[in-house]
C-alpha cells in the first residue's frame, strides 16, 4: 500500500527530529556561557558539529538513493529522515550561531543552507500534491496514450491534406513540425504554446504564431468560406474538425508538461545549492580556525 | 528574388514525395526556431542558423555560427552557391538545382534517412526539455564559493603584499569576509590587519599580541591567580561578538572561586552582591608619629561599620555647620552653600578633586593678621614661614621700610638710625609678631581647622599637625560619580554630611545604600528597583591601584 514519506513508520523521524530540536533548544536555554552566545562556546561547538555532520548526512542521501544494492535502510526511510532532519537543521544552526549574522562567509553558508532547505520543502510540497493533479489532468490515461492520439490525428490530417492544394499540405506539415510546447523547462513551467505555422497569404508564405492551433483554424475557416466547390469545402471542414480535436488534446499535454516540470524544477536549486553549501561549510570551518 | 524550395520526404512505402514552395523574398532564413522560413529539425542547428541571401543576383549562404555550414563538405561562413552545391546542417540537406522557369534560384530540401525516422518518432510531442546540466552548475557554484571565499581571502594569510592590495580594493575578496563578528571600536586601528592579533594560522591569539599594545599588571603575573591555570587574555576579552563586549562581565568569572575560597586565602568569601557579599571595608589614612617625632601616614583597611568615627586626617571640619540651611557667614554676607561648591568632580567624573585650602577654604577663611591692614595675609602650610612673615612685617613697620606704615616710623626725619635703634626696633617687632602669632595659632585662625600644639621652644613654640585627606576610600572598586549622577540621586542620598559635626566621621555609604539600586546578578532575586549587578560592575580583575593599597 502507498504510504506518504511523511507518514513513514508512524512518523518515527518526525519524533527523532523533534527530540533533536528540543534537546538543542533546551541546551541553549540552560547554557550560561559567560559570554554572548556564539559558535565558539562549548555548546556552540557541540551544535556546530551536530549541524555539520547532519549536513553531510543529508547530502549523502543523493549517494544512497543511487545505491540500489544497499541494504542500509530503505530509500523511503532515508527520504523520510532526510525531510524531517533537514527541516530540523536550521534550528540547530541558528542556535549554533547564537543568532549572530553579518556580511561574511559564515552567514553565506547559512543563507545557502536556508535556500537548500526551502527548495527541499518546496520539493516535498510538490511531491505530495502534484502526482494527484497529474493523474487528474490526464483523466485516467497516461501521457503516451495522449501522444498516440495526437499522432493519430496528425496522420489523418496529412492524409486529408493530400487531397487538397499544396498550401494545405504545407499547413499540416509545418503545423506538426513547428509545434513547440516545451523546448525548455522555463517554457514548460510557464505553459506557453510557442507553436508556429506556415500560411499561404496571397502568393507568398508567412510564418505565423499558432498557439492552440488558432491561426491554422482561422485560416482554414477563411479558406472554407472562400471555397466554391462544395466537395472541397467539405474536406476542408473535415481537416478543421481534426485540428480542433488536436487543440483539445494539446491542452492537457501542456498542463502535463507543466506539472512534470514543477516536479523536477526544485531539484535544479536543491542540488547545485547543496554543492555550494558543502563548499561554504568547508570555508566556514577552515576560516574560523585559520583565525582562531 | 524568387526562390523555389522543393521539399522531398519519404512516404511509408519507402518512396519519395515532393512538393514545391515558391518564395519571393531577398532572404531565406533557416534555423531551429519555429519562425524560420526553413525549419531545421536537428539539435545541432542553432535557433537562427544561417540564411540564403541575394547579393547582386548571386546567392550566398551566410552564417553567424562559429562552426559555419558545410558546403560541399567544407565548413564555411559565407559561400556563393551554384548549381550542384550541397549544403549540410546536421541531418538537413540542401542541394542547389537548375532553376525552373518562373524562379531565379532553386534547391531541394530533405532530411537524411535516419533523421526522418527520429522526427516522426513518438518523442516529438514530449521530447526531453532542454535543460542545463545540474552537475556542471554544482561544480561551478562550489568552485566559485571555494575560490572567492577561501582561496582569495586565504592569500591574505600567506602573502602580506597581496593582503594590502586586497584589503585596499573594493572588488577583491579579502579576509574581512572571514570576520565572525565586528571588530570592537576600541580595536579599529589594530583590526585593519587580521595578523596583528591572529599571528599564526590555526593558532589561537597569543597574549603577546595583546601585550604589544596593552600594559597589564596584577593578576596576570600568575601568583595571585595561579589557580586559573593557563588562561589567556582572550579567555575573558572576547572579540568579534554581538553585542560587542570586550570584557566578560559574568558573575561566575569571579564568583565561581570567590564564593568559596580556600582557607589559606586571606579574603572573605563573596558570591553575589545582594546575597553573599561581606560588608564594605574602607582604606583610611592614619597618622602615626615615628621615633623622630615626624608624622607618617599609614593605610588602614577597616570594616566600614567599625570605622564610623575613625577618620584621622588632623583636620577639624564640621560638615553640618557648613551646610547650615540658614547659611554661613561669608565675606559677602550670609549665604547657603552646597556640596558642589567644594566637591568638584575630576575630569571624566569618576572621582572628586582633592580638597585644597587655597581653592576651597580661603574664600571665607582669610589668613589676615592685622585688622588695620586686612589685605596682608600669612602664607598657608608652613608655620615657620608664618613667623618669618610676621617678623618681617613688624620690623618693616618699625624701621620705616614699609611705605604703608610711614606714620609709625622710629626714625626721625633727617637722622640716620643707629645700631642701637635697629636692635631695639627688631626686638620690638619680634614681640609684636609673637603676640600676633599666638593669636593666629592658638585663638583665631589656624586653630579653627588645625590641631596646634605648643612647646617651650622660644623661637617657634607652635606645631601644626600635618593634614592628609583620604582620597580613595574604596581603592579596590571602580565607583564613578558621573554614572550615578541622576535626578534621583543627590549627594545626601548616600553621604550623611548634613548631620556630621566631626571630620572623624567617615561619610562613606554602607553596602545597604548601594543595594537600594544594585541587586543580585540573578535577576529573580531582585526587586523592581534593583538592577542585576555582577562583580565586574565594581571590581576589576586587573587592579589599577596595585601596590598603592593593601
Amino acid at each position: 500500500m502507498h504510504q506518504s514519506i511523511l507518514a513513514f513508520r508512524k512518523r518515527r523521524y518526525l519524533w527523532l527530529a523533534l527530540v533533536v530540536t528540543g534537546l538543542s533548544i533546551a541546551g541553549f536555554w540552560i547554557d550560561d556561557p559567560q559570554e554572548p552566545a556564539n559558535g565558539g562556546t562549548v555548546l556552540g561547538y557541540t551544535l556546530g558539529t551536530m549541524g555539520a555532520l547532519l549536513i553531510l548526512w543529508l547530502a549523502w542521501y543523493g549517494v544512497r538513493k543511487r545505491r540500489y544494492a544497499s541494504t542500509a535502510g530503505t530509500v523511503q526511510g532515508w527520504l523520510s529522515a532526510h525531510v524531517y532532519l533537514g527541516a530540523a537543521l536550521p534550528i540547530i544552526v541558528l542556535l549554533h550561531s547564537g543568532f549572530q549574522f553579518g556580511y561574511n562567509v559564515h552567514t553565506l553558508a547559512f543563507v545557502l543552507m536556508s535556500l537548500v532547505i526551502v527548495s527541499g520543502l518546496f520539493g516535498v510540497y510538490v511531491y505530495l500534491k502534484y502526482p494527484q493533479r497529474l493523474s487528474e489532468n490526464r483523466g485516467g490515461a497516461n501521457r503516451s496514450a495522449l501522444i498516440d492520439e495526437l499522432e493519430d490525428v496528425d496522420e489523418r490530417s496529412k492524409r486529408i491534406a493530400s487531397k487538397l492544394p499544396p498550401e494545405f499540405q504545407e499547413l499540416v506539415s509545418s503545423g506538426i513540425s513547428r509545434l513547440q510546447l516545451g523546448e525548455s523547462m522555463w517554457q514548460r513551467l510557464r505553459g506557453r504554446d510557442l507553436s508556429q505555422v506556415l500560411l499561404k497569404r496571397g502568393n507568398d508564405y508567412a510564418v505565423v504564431a499558432n498557439p492552440g492551433q488558432e491561426a491554422a483554424l482561422d485560416w482554414l475557416a477563411d479558406q472554407q468560406a472562400k471555397c466554391r466547390e462544395p466537395e472541397t469545402a467539405a474536406v476542408i471542414g473535415e481537416l478543421s474538425a481534426l485540428l480542433r480535436n488536436k487543440r483539445r488534446l494539446l491542452k492537457p499535454l501542456a498542463e502535463d508538461l507543466r506539472l512534470q516540470a514543477l516536479l523536477e524544477v526544485w531539484l535544479y536549486a536543491h542540488i547545485p545549492l547543496t554543492a555550494a553549501l558543502l563548499a561554504a561549510l568547508l570555508v566556514h570551518i577552515l576560516s574560523v580556525f585559520v583565525y582562531w | 528574388m524568387k526562390f523555389l524550395i522543393r521539399f522531398i520526404s519519404r512516404n511509408a512505402a519507402g518512396g519519395t514525395e515532393q512538393h514545391d514552395r515558391l518564395v519571393d523574398a531577398p532572404i531565406i532564413t533557416m534555423g531551429r526556431a519555429t519562425d524560420r522560413m526553413l525549419h531545421l529539425r536537428d539539435r545541432r542547428a542553432r535557433l537562427e542558423h544561417a540564411q540564403l541571401e541575394d547579393q547582386n543576383g548571386k546567392v550566398h549562404i551566410t552564417t553567424a555560427a562559429l562552426a559555419g555550414v558545410e558546403v560541399n563538405g567544407r565548413s564555411q561562413r559565407d559561400a556563393r552557391l551554384v548549381v550542384g552545391d550541397v549544403v549540410e546542417v546536421g541531418s538537413n540537406i540542401l542541394r542547389v538545382i537548375e532553376a525552373p522557369p518562373g524562379s531565379d534560384f532553386a534547391f531541394t530540401f530533405e532530411l537524411s534517412a535516419d533523421a526522418e525516422r527520429d522526427a516522426s518518432a513518438p518523442g516529438h510531442y514530449a521530447a526531453e526539455a532542454k535543460r542545463f546540466s545540474m552537475r556542471s552548475l554544482s561544480w561551478f557554484l562550489a568552485a566559485a564559493v571555494l575560490l572567492l571565499a577561501l582561496v582569495v581571502p586565504g592569500l591574505d594569510v600567506v602573502n602580506p603584499q597581496f593582503a594590502a592590495v586586497a584589503r585596499g580594493s573594493k572588488l577583491l575578496p579579502d579576509d574581512t569576509w572571514w570576520l565572525a563578528g565586528p571588530v570592537h571600536t576600541a580595536h579599529t586601528a589594530a583590526g585593519a590587519d587580521c595578523q596583528n592579533c591572529h599571528v599564526a594560522a590555526f593558532e589561537r591569539v597569543p597574549d603577546e599580541a595583546c601585550v604589544d599594545c596593552h600594559e597589564v599588571n596584577r593578576h596576570v603575573a600568575g601568583d595571585t591567580h595561579a589557580v586559573l591555570g593557563e588562561r589567556r587574555c582572550a579567555s575573558c576579552h572576547l572579540e568579534h561578538n554581538e553585542p560587542p563586549e570586550l570584557v566578560k562581565r559574568h558573575q561566575g568569572l569571579c564568583a565561581d572561586c570567590h564564593r568559596n575560597l580556600p582557607d589559606d586565602v586571606a579574603l572573605e568569601n563573596a558570591g553575589d552582591f545582594l546575597l553573599d557579599h561581606p560588608g564594605f571595608k574602607v582604606s583610611l589614612l592614619q597618622p602615626q608619629v615615628n621615633a623622630s617625632g615626624e608624622t607618617e601616614w599609614v593605610l588602614q583597611h577597616r570594616l566600614l561599620a567599625d570605622a564610623q568615627a575613625a577618620d584621622r586626617s588632623n583636620l577639624k571640619f564640621n560638615h553640618a555647620a557648613h551646610l547650615d540651611e540658614a547659611g554661613i557667614l561669608a565675606p559677602e554676607g550670609r549665604r547657603v552653600i552646597d556640596c558642589a561648591e567644594c566637591h568638584q568632580p575630576e575630569p571624566g567624573g569618576a572621582r572628586m578633586r582633592p580638597i585644597r585650602m587655597d581653592q576651597n577654604c580661603a574664600g571665607c577663611h582669610s589668613l589676615n593678621f592685622d585688622p588695620d591692614d586686612p589685605r596682608r595675609t600669612v602664607p598657608h602650610g608652613d608655620p615657620d614661614a608664618v613667623m618669618q612673615v610676621l617678623i618681617e612685617y613688624y620690623s618693616a613697620r618699625l624701621l620705616g621700610d614699609d611705605p604703608d606704615a610711614g606714620e609709625q616710623r622710629v626714625r626721625r626725619p633727617g637722622r640716620a638710625l643707629t645700631r642701637a635703634d635697629r636692635d631695639r626696633a627688631a626686638a620690638e617687632a619680634r614681640v609684636q609678631a609673637m603676640q600676633v602669632a599666638e593669636d593666629l595659632f592658638e585663638r583665631r585662625v589656624c586653630v579653627n581647622c588645625h590641631e596646634v600644639t605648643r612647646s617651650d621652644d622660644p623661637e617657634m613654640p607652635w606645631t601644626v599637625l600635618p593634614v592628609k585627606l583620604t582620597e580613595r576610600f574604596f581603592p579596590h572598586s571602580n565607583f564613578t560619580h558621573a554614572a550615578h549622577d541622576t535626578a534621583a540621586s543627590a549627594c545626601d542620598g548616600c553621604h550623611d554630611a548634613s548631620v556630621s559635626e566631626s571630620s572623624a566621621d567617615v561619610l562613606i555609604p554602607a553596602i545597604e545604600s548601594c543595594r537600594d539600586c544594585h541587586g543580585s546578578a540573578v535577576a529573580r532575586h531582585n526587586n523592581a528597583s534593583q538592577t542585576p549587578s555582577t562583580c565586574i560592575m565594581c571590581h576589576s580583575f586587573h587592579f589599577e591601584a596595585k601596590g598603592t593599597y593593601p
